[in-house]
């Protein structure tokens, strides 16, 4: 990473500082900040398969909600017997120590982030041969099997929903919580960033970018698509988990269709964030999701009932009005600001070839 | 980059200075005003409960308002309610009870409408210490999280239908029935169901079809197909509203007969209305019906409620309207007992409640839990078109006889 121009580093530095201090600016924003670390980490890992690869994936869900069981289920099961804390009529409680809380909640992410990979792998190995449209409609539909499995398994809770453990209580300061869940997505935000932004120089991107806009010619250069598909996947699939995981944690409550397997909001929103800021590029995604939440956290109140029909009429805009994304609009309106250089000698052979 | 990285600076520093000058702009928590807070389904598949519920809070608020508020410390205040849509989602309830403590700077806070979105909220007001009293979460999984800011003013979801199973085995000469049921996979429901299993086994009754139902429920065709072929004793079926209206459609549509049909969410399906005589002598739970002789000052008997609320609102009030109305009674008495605003002092007033309203007697368990009021059963009567719940157990209130067993449909007109 030693290429980073000053002015990069500039706006780098600036975005973390602000990331540091934001939890002290505003909060009484720290959840919703958190919300928004998260949703900025969804939005680039769809803009992996959707945007870079080309593969319009609705299961990214899968692995956002495995992750959230994941860890919950690794957090309780370590210490204490896992069926009869999500058993519904079960009169004991059981209450973590802070010291098995944090290690709980640290082996369960790290659990959570492995084996959404490993199942992307599986899953991905079986359904990557698949295109356009049809690998859209297979992964829709494993989000939305994942939910209904999900709520037969007595052990996490079934129908019930599972609580995730509580907060230790010998911590009293009552910000402690939002603190800590907002530095665990920033630092995930963070780790995403960096790793999104190394794919994106290196030759792994232009390997996607081929299977993206012509997979047979990729293949017949000698790339073996189906493995860097995979890869890809799984790539994402390990953010996907992180980030479910530190959501299980945050909203305390998992139910497998609502929160967890959340096809219809999360996943539609992963999605619609990529598309708003701009698929295929590094800050689209980040813009995007920005944006996004601070049209729906501002707006949403203020239209109560109506809410899903705005949403409606946005995505109409945004399809309508930037099918490219606000990046993909600002690329065209002013090139040379995207270091697309147009040559001048280049344009004027071509001119006088015509 | 150079424009880019400024533009980007730009919006950063937008957003920065919007929400540091919205941060300010605190809603008040006190003054003239007692601001409760209260995240609600407006949409989504509970959204007609939590109108139900939205409804019974709004008449409630009026009501003490206009009979001179809430007294403390000499003064009077008024009361008044911020509410959120929660779309029917426990990860967006969870963010605005968050929202409403953090940024609304609400102190008190109404629950929602359900089992599953109360298990989302409750961890949030425990975090912030707020104490919430809520009226439409049952499940008994609330109950033993040891949550210390919790009170329900309603009867735990496994007492539902546990009844209904006694009644049957009563009605079979004390004798083991064969039971079959099917259950929304939702915390409510999956309760309810507990509840059953905890009555087959104490009256040696046999569960021969234990189904699963899908949310978002609209059809049950295949469960109803099964209880056709090995003719249960009684039908168990819960499913929030939606669950009670599929249930009678596809019942009358198949021509299904059981000897006993046992439902909750009746009333709030408006069931009688919707049905009609289809859904006669159907069994159904409730928390509260308007013929009970509870009392309280502000509303009256149950049956004036009911007249007040059709006339505010235009239909009957089912019971999830009465109890919430109930929860601010139950915050008012909690305040004046109180006789101040810190929070701690309220939630240790609400631990002593012991009142009645005109929805039922409230004293809070160790849990949290109502354990003053039983549940009670009521019955599908209709004469001719026109069709009523009649309250049929227990015996204390039974207006009219329990009806069964349920005619064969070949025998209904």
């Amino acid at each position: 990473m030693g290429n980073i121009k000053q002015k990069d580093l500039i706006l780098y530095s600036g975005l973390i500082i602000l990331g540091l201090a934001a939890p002290y600016l505003f909060s009484a924003f720290k959840v919703q900040l958190t919300y928004l670390c998260v949703l900025i980490v969804l939005a680039m890992t769809w803009n992996l398969q959707g945007g870079e690869m080309g593969y319009n994936t609705f299961g990214n869900i899968l692995f956002y909600g495995l992750g959230m069981y994941l860890t919950a289920s690794v957090q309780v099961g370590m210490f204490f017997p896992l069926a009869e804390w999500t058993e519904s009529g079960g009169e004991k409680t059981f209450v973590h120590t802070t010291a098995q809380y944090f290690q709980g909640i640290g082996v369960g992410l790290l659990v959570s982030a492995i084996v959404p990979a490993v199942i992307a792998g599986a899953i991905g190995y079986a359904i990557l041969g698949l295109r356009g449209h049809y690998f859209a409609i297979c992964t829709l539909g494993l989000g939305i099997a994942a939910g209904e499995i999900a709520g037969g398994i007595e052990i996490i809770g079934a129908g019930q929903g599972f609580t995730t453990p509580p907060f230790p209580a010998e911590i009293v300061d009552t910000e402690a919580r939002g603190k800590f869940f907002y530095f665990l997505s920033f630092a995930l935000l963070i780790g995403t960033f960096v790793f999104v932004k190394y794919i994106y120089g290196s030759r792994f991107r232009l390997i996607l970018n081929a299977i993206r806009d012509n997979e047979d010619k990729a293949e017949a250069m000698g790339i073996q698509t189906m493995k860097y598909k995979i890869v890809g996947w799984m790539c994402s699939a390990f953010f996907c988990g992180l980030a479910g995981g530190i959501m299980g944690g945050l909203i305390g409550y998992i139910d497998s269709t609502d929160v967890a397997f959340d096809g219809r909001e999360m996943g539609v929103f992963m999605v619609l964030m990529a598309i708003l800021g701009g698929k295929g590029t590094l800050w689209g995604p980040v813009i995007g999701a920005t944006l996004f939440h601070f049209f729906k956290e501002g707006l949403w109140t203020l239209i109560l009932g109506w809410q899903y029909v705005a949403l409606g009429v946005l995505i109409v805009v945004i399809v309508v009005y930037f099918p490219e994304g606000l990046m993909g609009w600002l690329r065209e309106k002013y090139p040379e600001r995207f270091g697309e250089v147009i040559d001048e000698k280049d344009r004027k052979a071509q001119v006088e070839l015509k | 980059m150079n424009k880019i990285a400024k533009l980007f600076v730009t919006f950063i520093s937008a957003i920065t200075l919007a929400l540091v000058s919205f941060t300010s702009s605190f809603a008040k928590v006190e003054g003239e005003y007692i601001v409760l807070g209260s995240a609600i389904s407006l949409t989504g598949k509970y959204s007609s409960n939590g109108v139900h519920t939205q409804n019974g809070y709004n008449m409630a608020v009026d009501r003490i308002n206009k009979m001179g508020g809430v007294e403390v410390q000499g003064k009077k205040y008024k009361f008044e309610i911020i509410y959120y849509d929660d779309e029917s989602n426990p990860k967006r309830a969870a963010q605005l009870a968050e929202r409403l403590i953090k940024q609304d700077g609400v102190h008190y806070m109404l629950g929602p409408y359900s089992s599953g979105l109360t298990k989302a909220i409750a961890p949030v007001t425990e975090k912030y210490k707020i104490p919430m009293v809520e009226a439409n979460g049952a499940s008994r999984s609330l109950f033993t999280k040891g949550y210390k800011y919790l009170f329900a003013v309603l009867s735990p979801a496994n007492q539902y239908l546990e009844v209904a199973i006694d009644l049957a085995v009563e009605k079979n000469g004390g004798k083991g029935v064969k039971i079959a049921q099917a259950f929304e996979q939702d915390a409510f429901s999956q309760d309810v169901r507990l509840g059953i299993l905890d009555a087959a086994k104490r009256t040696g009754s046999e569960i021969i079809i234990d189904d699963k139902l899908p949310k978002e429920l609209n059809d049950m065709a295949a469960t109803l197909a099964k209880v056709k072929a090995v003719k249960p004793d009684v039908l168990v079926v819960s499913g929030h509203t939606k669950g009670a209206l599929t249930a009678i459609r596809q019942i009358s549509e198949m021509k299904v007969d059981v000897p006993m049909l046992a439902m909750t969410h009746c009333d709030a399906a408006k069931l009688s209305k919707q049905h009609g005589k289809k859904s006669e002598f159907a069994l159904c739970a409730s928390q509260w019906h308007k013929n009970l002789s509870y009392k309280d000052k502000f509303f009256g008997s149950g049956k004036k409620y009911a007249k007040d609320f059709q006339k505010e609102f235009g239909y009957d009030p089912p019971y999830q309207s009465a109890e919430s109305s109930a929860a601010l009674l139950v915050f008012k008495d909690a305040f004046e007992r109180a006789n101040s605003f810190d929070r701690d002092a309220v939630r240790d007033a609400l631990v002593d409640t012991e009142m009645q309203t005109f929805y039922g007697n409230i004293k809070f368990g160790p849990g949290g839990q109502n354990v003053a009021k039983p549940m009670i059963l009521f019955q599908v009567r209709c004469k001719g078109d026109d069709c009523e719940n009649r309250v049929v157990a227990p015996t204390k209130w039974a207006s009219d006889k329990f009806y069964h067993p349920i005619p064969k449909w070949s025998e209904r007109s």
